[in-house]
């Protein structure tokens, strides 16, 4: 099982949108990731395996966290799908 | 849940705003009217969007403008909102934003059920050929509580 942590800037509102979009794709797919929410501050001090953020904030994060995953449109399950298939591939390896 | 969290006078439908600034301020007015955010909220959601981008545009056309609850929430509410004329944020995949859904959130567990709702009516199509269609907003409210 990975772990994921789900944020945004603010950590109220869009990423709280994200982690029920996130766990709804996961379950319909039975990706063994399991998403905690929070925001820029729980970054410091996370041990998992990835991030979940909108776009804008994955790019800078991609140097700072294990792996970064950035949605563009939060309502689009497929995109979401996609980049979450895209980090299961890098763990098969 | 949704219902609680909105209420006709949070509703503006079909404003005029020049650009996105002035759509967030509108959007968001009837919060600090209704006692929900201090102006300093708004003032903290156009300081975001200018300082980081527009992270509040969230799918095609919709945005979510929110600040954090110390920027100056007072009660926990959503306010909805649509645009005459829709407006660019600078977000190349979700632009024109044309409808707002403004937060006022106090702490995370108190939304997290209306959010839920938020989530499933952003992919009901149904939801947002009422929102271009009527001026009442007491049809939206109709609509949240059936």
């Amino acid at each position: 099982m990975y772990k994921a942590l789900v944020c945004c800037r603010a950590g109220m509102g869009s990423s709280m949108l994200l982690k029920i979009k996130a766990d709804q794709v996961i379950s319909e797919n039975n990706f063994p990731i399991q998403t905690e929410h929070g925001n820029l501050d729980s970054l410091m001090g996370f041990n998992g395996d990835l991030v979940i953020t909108m776009e804008d904030l994955s790019v800078e994060l991609k140097d700072k966290v294990p792996y970064a995953l950035g949605v563009r449109n939060i309502m689009d399950k497929a995109e979401m799908k996609a980049k979450m298939e895209e980090f299961l591939a890098t763990k098969e390896k | 849940m949704l219902k609680d969290l909105v209420n006709e006078k949070l509703i503006k439908l079909q404003i005029e705003a020049s650009d996105w600034e002035d759509a967030v301020r509108k959007a968001a007015q009837p919060l600090v009217d209704e006692g929900k955010v201090k102006t300093s909220y708004v003032d903290d959601i156009i300081k975001g969007v200018k300082e980081m981008g527009p992270y509040i545009v969230l799918t095609k056309h919709v945005a979510l403008p929110h600040a954090r609850p110390e920027s100056g929430a007072l009660e926990s509410a959503i306010g909805i909102a649509t645009l005459k004329t829709p407006v660019e944020f600078g977000n190349e995949d979700n632009d024109p934003v044309k409808y707002l859904f403004s937060l006022s959130a106090k702490d995370s567990s108190e939304h997290l059920g209306a959010l839920a709702d938020l989530a499933v009516l952003f992919e009901d199509k149904a939801f947002f050929e009422l929102l271009d269609r009527t001026t009442d907003p007491k049809e939206i409210m109709d609509y949240i509580n059936k």
